[in-house]
């Protein structure tokens, strides 16, 4: 594992001298020890301290930066095997391949989907991240690059043509292209052209051996920035990633320290089993998923996963404070109020969603904690209720003026109703799935 | 090979739970790896998916799940039957929905009437599923423990405010116990100690994580699974090494995703699709996380799943 | 040792319409029974106080005065409130707590130093709750170079690495007992003291004792200076004091290594049963000490 902040600030020359940018050697040690910053920043330690620290703390997975200004995202720089251990960091980039076989109508559908191809969930935009372009040998590569590097998102050039190559990279330089790819037979050559521009390259492999090989040489040769790609059957390219993904994290093994590539389309003919395997990798360690095609019915539920899966297990989406409008309210509707816990307002709103009846959805700020969490850290209580719904003005969307409290939170009811005269503050069922229920009962009364 | 990639260190195996009886009977756990990692440890048995088969006609379900049931919507048997002779299934759920008492409340002895022409009729493995009111499915569940006396069957959820009860009756009757807690390592660490310390023997406990869809939870359902799995093979924490089920299909076809149709929002693709790849993607990774049984609905994401699990056994 | 005692706290029932109606008797039974159980300071928790904090503060401090001279630390969100204590009770108080962000330090720092108080700094950053060791040595690191910024000596500053609950998040248990391992030699003259009672929060109300004792000793084999705890415990103030050199000595070797449990008496049992929870060897259950 990585070295203890403790034995990198025995290392550091303990003068605080701000040069690193940070007020203390300690703070610059903890730094380090997190793998956010490198020891090279510190003017004042040997070289030789340098060479040990780098070799023992390094990151052991590098992180690649692909795309460009709002499209820029991180491959890599993974620390665990399991999310629930820390929490893991780059969601993996899923686009689709374009080749030069396709029709120019095909091709141009093909980036407006990557384009358009977007999701809005709590703040967040889910989006495609990243394009493959083939070079089936019609000709029509450079155009490609030329188009879609206006997407500023990242490029896979999948050609083996060093000429084509050459030309190419300069024309999407600023998004930081991938080179696919050097295997066994063609590393000199491509792992060249890799160094030349410096942009990173695929690294092909069927076998363990084979990438560790392959990303050895390629990297002795100055090449820094590596993805790994193994080829195969779902079976063994599954088994593989876990193997690497081991191999980095655990063994430290450098030659493997590197993001992953993921071909489904490569592996099965069928969209819906290639989505299936592209669910695999989001989870179990893809760094690039490269798809046939974008769709909706495949891209969503992938983002969604995509999402889940790479959220921090210490720090739950929070979803913004405010009205939300659920069906279709009116004057007449009822208001709910819970927190801004994702989970709660996704399950809330579904539930009043399923009840057919409009309502008001008032989410309060309670630092992202469900309910009864935020409840009884005080951040979810008679006056923080009362305050919200004072400030977010909802008296003026409706003349009910009926508030339901989550039946978790009862004991807050008294005081509530002594925050707010002139409203009806009603308990609502415990269990979120009783709304439906619920609901039918408060508009019979 | 030429580099040392260190190993996970198994040094426990799950626990080995059967339901039913005869030749149909299924066996799940056993294994000494996590899940797909046939390449390291035993996987002596797939996991397996269990259609899921309400009792009453299900007003709630989308018209795209009823759709390849509509012949039998209202017949739970024939829906079992079907499911059994035209989808191959090996083991079903049958879900009480018709004992809500916020719902239709049907009596539990009209429900156990049911079940015992049911197993008359239905040869393989059968799961019974409450409505999550302990009370009910305490009257329930244990009526139709009696009924099925000596056919092995699963009965759930049981949790921490019926174990007592229920308890009792899989003990006499000899079935099998799904442990339900909510998402937490902790509570279903604690219910199985309380279920093994009433007696309930170790190979009779299948434990049920409590199951959050896709954008609704599933982070949370899979890490505490990732977590149960690896204390039961890697931290000698020998009460938490028993199989788990999840039930996937109900919670992913209630979402709102799930039903914004084609022609309103044409950004979300092909609505049955969607939905399928859903319920799949969903059963997928939770078997990463270790699930042994799945409930599913959609036939589609059914056939799917169950070739994900053939080549990646 | 320094011990503070929690029990002045406005999330007690009693205490909460005591302090709402403005009756002394209750809060004066708390200090008076919580300084003979032997603590050395007495926290006054009033929660938030948005309203009426600076009142409050004031007219706590001259009930629990006409019983009590232990001295006080400030428990509040409320600013004004701080001040207002620190007005009356000076150098002798502590502010319980200054989080290690900037918006915190910035507010309270100067108060500190003004007042020539203590306070307890809290290793919560701008991302909220620490999520392992590093994260909490890099919050102290921040703490610690903006308290030389300010010329505020160490040993005014007892740091809290942040306890939490070992029926819900025992990762974060043992990620504070692995920080206490390096606290003392990366900040040596600083203090240290914690929120001691939430370790056992969630855990069957008659066992949170056995817990919170185990998790304090544990704490102190690493150089844990003291905690904000149970003044009612008298059980865990003798130990902190010294009293139960062989429970303490038995802890002092479970954290450290594996002891079997033969040949030990029931109560060396739960002990040893409770390090192997809190040190993270298994898992937490409510029956962990029938196991």
């Amino acid at each position: 594992m990585a070295l203890k902040p403790l034995d990198i600030f025995k290392l550091l020359p303990k003068t605080n001298c701000k040069e690193c940018g940070f007020p203390t050697c300690l703070a610059f040690a903890m730094q380090i020890a997190m793998g956010k910053e490198d020891i090279k920043k510190c003017p004042h330690v040997s070289e030789e301290t340098k060479a040990k620290l780098l070799q023992e703390a390094a990151p052991p997975m590098k992180v690649i930066s692909i795309g460009k200004d709002n499209e820029k995202i991180n491959l890599g720089g993974e620390t665990v095997m399991f999310r629930h251990e820390k929490t893991f960091y780059n969601s993996p980039a899923i686009g689709c391949i374009i080749s030069d076989s396709m029709s120019d109508e095909e091709i141009d559908n093909s980036i407006k989907n990557t384009i358009d191809m977007n999701y809005d969930r709590v703040g967040v935009t889910l989006k495609s991240n990243i394009i493959g372009i083939k070079d089936d040998g019609k000709g029509k590569f450079i155009d490609i690059v030329k188009k879609t590097s206006q997407t500023a998102k990242g490029l896979i050039l999948m050609s083996q043509n060093p000429s084509i190559l050459n030309q190419a990279i300069p024309l999407c330089k600023d998004v930081n292209p991938i080179l696919f790819y050097a295997d066994t037979v063609n590393y000199q050559e491509m792992g060249s052209i890799a160094k030349q521009f410096s942009v990173p390259i695929v690294v092909k492999g069927k076998s363990i051996d084979e990438l560790v090989d392959i990303s050895k040489k390629i990297a002795e040769m100055g090449v820094e920035n590596i993805i790994l790609y193994p080829e195969g059957s779902i079976n063994q390219v599954y088994k593989n990633l876990i193997l690497i993904r081991r191999a980095a994290i655990l063994g430290k093994i450098k030659e493997l320290g590197y993001p992953v590539l993921t071909i489904p389309t490569f592996m099965t003919d069928d969209y819906l089993k290639e989505t299936m395997y592209a669910g695999n990798f989001i989870a179990k360690y893809g760094g690039i998923i490269l798809l046939s095609k974008l769709t909706g019915e495949a891209l969503f539920p992938l983002f969604l996963e995509r999402l889940n899966i790479f959220t921090d297990p210490q720090k739950p989406m929070a979803t913004p404070e405010g009205i939300y409008e659920i069906g279709k309210p009116d004057s007449k509707s009822p208001v709910f109020v819970t927190t801004n816990f994702s989970l709660t307002y996704f399950i809330v709103s579904g539930e009043i969603e399923n009840s057919k009846t409009g309502a008001y959805l008032l989410i309060q700020d309670a630092e992202g904690l469900s309910v009864l969490t935020a409840w009884a850290a005080d951040k979810f209580n008679a006056e923080t209720i009362a305050t919200l719904v004072k400030k977010s003005k909802i008296e003026e969307k409706t003349s009910n003026k009926t508030l339901i409290l989550p039946g978790m939170v009862a004991q807050i009811m008294g005081e509530l109703e002594e925050e707010l005269p002139g409203w009806k503050i009603v308990l609502g069922p415990r269990e979120a799935a009783h709304i439906p229920v619920f609901l039918k009962d408060l508009s019979s009364t | 090979m030429s580099i040392q990639i260190p190993e996970p260190g198994y040094t426990g195996k799950i626990k080995e739970i059967t339901i039913g009886v005869g030749s149909k009977a299924v066996t799940v756990g056993g294994q000494s790896a996590f899940n797909f990692h046939t390449f390291e440890g035993q996987i002596p048995h797939q996991s397996l998916i269990a259609y899921e088969i309400p009792d009453t006609i299900p007003d709630d379900w989308m018209d795209i799940c009823k759709k390849p049931y509509q012949d039998v919507l209202n017949d739970p048997i024939g829906w079992a039957k079907k499911c059994v002779e035209e989808y191959s299934a090996k083991i079903l759920v049958i879900s009480l929905i018709s004992i809500d008492p916020i719902g239709m409340n049907r009596p539990a002895s009209d429900v156990a009437k049911m079940v015992e022409k049911l197993i008359k009729e239905v040869d393989v493995p059968l799961l019974f599923w409450g409505c999550d009111n302990p009370e009910k499915d305490t009257e329930t569940l244990r009526l139709i423990a009696e009924v099925c006396d000596g056919k092995n069957i699963g009965i759930g959820p049981v949790v921490d405010k019926n174990y007592k009860q229920i308890g009792a009756a899989a003990i006499a009757y000899k079935h099998v116990i799904l442990a339900s807690s909510p998402v937490d390592v902790n509570l279903g660490k604690q219910l199985n100690i309380l279920l093994l310390e009433l007696g309930v023997p170790e190979n009779k406990i299948i434990m049920d994580p409590t199951t959050g869809g896709l954008g609704y939870g599933i982070e949370y359902t899979y890490s505490v699974m990732e977590r149960d799995r690896i204390a039961g093979l890697l931290q000698q924490d020998d009460k938490l090494a028993f199989p788990m089920i999840c039930y996937v299909g109900r919670e992913i076809w209630k979402t709102k995703e799930v039903s914004l149709s084609s022609s309103e929002f044409p950004k979300m693709g092909n609505q049955e699709e969607r939905g399928i790849l859903m319920e799949a993607l969903t059963a997928n990774i939770l078997v990463s996380a270790g699930a042994d049984i799945l409930v599913m609905r959609h036939p589609k994401a059914v056939q799917l799943m169950n070739e994900m699990l053939e080549e990646l056994k | 040792m320094l011990l503070i005692g929690e029990n002045i706290n406005i999330m007690n029932k009693t205490l909460k319409s005591a302090m709402k109606d403005k009756v002394k008797e209750p809060i004066q039974k708390f200090a008076i029974e919580s300084q003979k159980n032997g603590v050395d300071y007495l926290d006054m928790n009033i929660g938030p106080a948005r309203k009426d904090g600076v009142e409050l503060i004031k007219w706590l401090i001259e009930t629990i005065r006409e019983v009590s001279n232990l001295p006080l630390s400030i428990d509040t969100t409320n600013i004004d409130a701080i001040k207002a204590g620190l007005e009356v009770e000076g150098e002798n108080a502590i502010i319980n707590s200054i989080q290690a962000t900037e918006e915190k330090m910035n507010i309270l720092l100067p108060l500190m130093k003004q007042y020539k108080c203590k306070c307890i700094a809290l290793l919560i950053g701008k991302e909220g709750m620490p999520r392992d060791v590093n994260e909490r040595g890099a919050l102290a690191a921040e703490f610690s170079s903006k308290i030389d910024e300010m010329g505020i000596p160490h040993q005014k500053v007892l740091f809290d690495p942040i306890v939490l609950p070992a029926p819900y998040q025992q990762d974060q248990v043992v990620a504070t007992l692995e920080f206490m391992k390096m606290f003392k030699e990366m900040f040596p003259d600083f203090g240290s003291t914690c929120g001691l009672s939430n370790v056992s929060n969630g855990a069957p109300e008659k066992l949170r004792p056995l817990i919170n004792r185990t998790y304090f000793m544990m704490l102190a084999k690493y150089g844990m200076e003291g905690a904000i705890l149970d003044a009612f415990d008298k059980e865990i103030i003798d130990m902190a004091k010294g009293e139960k050199e062989t429970i303490k000595n038995l802890i002092w070797k479970a954290t450290e290594e594996d002891i079997k449990l033969d040949d030990l008496s029931e109560e060396e049992k739960n002990y040893v049963k409770t390090v192997n929870i809190l040190k993270g060897k298994s898992l937490y259950s409510h029956s962990w000490l029938k196991l």
